[in-house]
């Protein structure tokens, strides 16, 4: 990933949970900016340490840039960390 | 003495992700689909390509070829920076669905793996290995991710069954077996098969043989005296057989690591910050296994090409201590006299320590005292790093080469 394209935002995100690869589904997220992306697609979820707080980490699309959004499972609190054009 | 074919149906599933990481960057990134792309381990155009997605590879992309060269043949060619916890993440997903179908399951590498099911209960058996393969596949793609595909092959050993899971990729599932293995054996060529490279290969030919079907019919006397000339080719006849001889684990020997130096020509207190930083990578792989080293090992690569003992490029030199060691203090003492002996510049160094073993503290040491110390920073610190994160706490002059990044562990999977 692109070191320039690193975020540390954090977003308002409107998800679901459900069951097996649906577990949860970030299905909107608004960004400090006020703009709102539609999530049309989640790509790769995949749960990593930092340290030893538990970060969920969604891979996700809108259908024209990429995104990734981190999910702090201690302390609830959601981030936009990198986003690109798909180059 | 020469052995028949194995006939006993086969219990071995080998299972090979496609293009591992590649794939799962398309799985991560849905516009990367159907699209070339090339896993890096630097966003930059001299970097070396580690995985390329089958898109990339159709239009000649390889491993191991420099992203500028790749580009001039594939201008369309996406480079992505690699993403370890991902893979790590895809490797575990793997894992835990091969574990369900068997009690003996050993991941080869991070995209591969082996599930033994002769031990297994009826009820899995009955199943069908051919059946449970396609459910393999298809748990891979509901459970992962719905791009992500994966090779099996089945035999009745290790060894045939990678080689059936290598037949048709991507997304192939294969049976090798007594019957057909002629047939199969008749389409590859001898460096097809895993552990045949070019150096065996001409080993082989100088005694007339330049197929897998004349390795096949070969004797197992002229294999072991002539060829191999050791046990090997007599392994090596009960394996093209279809008869087990690789169920070993081996026990870990060394731990280690190695860095592409990032400037032209570095200067030596930059290059020794780098080997500081791998330093403490290699203790903590060290110490994450309970074990102690004895010995160093360093390599370079220079730009000189040749020197006092050394040529191509490339130079190495050992320390062995008398007593062993964990730190990464303790690491770098050695390491760092044994770099400063290198050919400058560099391109590359390395670090790797050797003669591990489980600590023995049974013995009365003469500075029992230091030791304990210095066992109980090591200790601390490794305990704070693993609470708040890699490199929390690390060495000052190593502060500014947060660049020396860990690459994908492609070989052990003992660090996942």
């Amino acid at each position: 990933m692109d070191d320039n394209s690193r975020l540390n935002e954090r977003v308002y995100v409107l998800a679901t949970f459900g069951e097996n690869l649906n577990i949860c589904v970030p299905r909107r997220f608004k960004r400090a900016s006020g703009r709102e992306v539609e999530v049309s697609e989640v790509g790769l979820r995949h749960p990593t340490l930092k340290g030893r707080r538990m970060v969920h980490v969604f891979d996700v699309t809108d259908g024209g840039t990429d995104y990734r959004l981190e999910f702090d499972a201690e302390r609830l609190t959601w981030h936009l960390t990198w986003e690109g054009d798909g180059e | 003495m020469s052995e028949s074919l194995n006939s006993a149906p086969p219990s071995v599933m080998h299972i090979d992700l496609n293009s591992c990481f590649a794939t799962i960057e398309q799985q991560a990134r849905p516009r990367l689909r159907g699209r070339p792309v090339a896993v890096v381990n630097r966003q930059s155009e001299n970097t070396m390509i580690v995985t390329a997605s089958y898109e990339a590879k159709a239009m000649g992309v390889t491993l191991g070829m420099r992203l500028k060269e790749a580009r001039k043949i594939c201008p369309e060619l996406i480079g992505v920076e690699s993403d370890p916890p991902k893979y790590r993440y895809v490797y575990r997903e793997l894992l835990r669905i091969m574990n369900s179908y068997s009690a003996h399951v050993r991941m080869k590498s991070i995209d591969e793996g082996v599930i033994d099911f002769s031990e297994t209960t009826s009820k899995i058996r009955d199943m069908g290995l051919e059946a449970i393969g396609q459910e393999i596949k298809h748990r891979l793609r509901n459970e992962v991710g719905r791009a992500m595909r994966c090779n099996v092959g089945i035999a009745t050993n290790r060894f045939l069954a990678k080689t059936a899971a290598g037949l048709n990729k991507p997304d192939g599932l294969d049976v090798l077996t007594s019957q057909n293995i002629r047939k199969i054996f008749s389409t590859l060529e001898l460096t097809d098969l895993t552990g045949i490279a070019a150096q065996t290969e001409k080993r082989l030919n100088s005694v007339g043989i330049y197929s897998p079907l004349e390795f096949l019919d070969a004797s197992e006397e002229t294999l072991r005296k002539v060829v191999f000339k050791s046990v090997c080719g007599t392994q090596w006849h009960r394996r093209l057989r279809g008869w087990e001889v690789d169920k070993r684990d081996f026990p870990l020997k060394s731990a280690g690591r190695q860095y592409v130096l990032e400037e032209y020509k570095m200067p030596l207190d930059k290059v020794l910050q780098r080997l500081h930083n791998l330093c403490e990578s290699v203790g903590e792989k060290v110490r994450s296994q309970g074990l102690v080293a004895r010995g160093v090992r360093v390599h370079a690569r220079s730009y000189q090409h040749r020197g006092s003992g050394w040529r191509g490029g490339y130079w190495h030199k050992s320390h062995m201590a008398s007593v062993p060691f964990f730190s990464n203090q303790a690491i770098y003492g050695i390491a760092r006299g044994i770099l400063l002996e290198a050919p400058f510049p560099l391109k590359e160094i390395g670090v790797t320590c050797y003669e591990l073993s489980e600590p023995d503290d049974s013995q009365l040491h003469l500075f029992g005292d230091e030791i304990f110390r210095e066992k109980a920073i090591t200790s601390a610190v490794d305990e704070i790093n693993s609470r708040y994160g890699v490199r929390s706490i690390h060495s000052a002059d190593t502060l500014n080469t947060g660049a020396v990044k860990q690459k994908i562990p492609f070989g052990s999977t003992r660090y996942l």
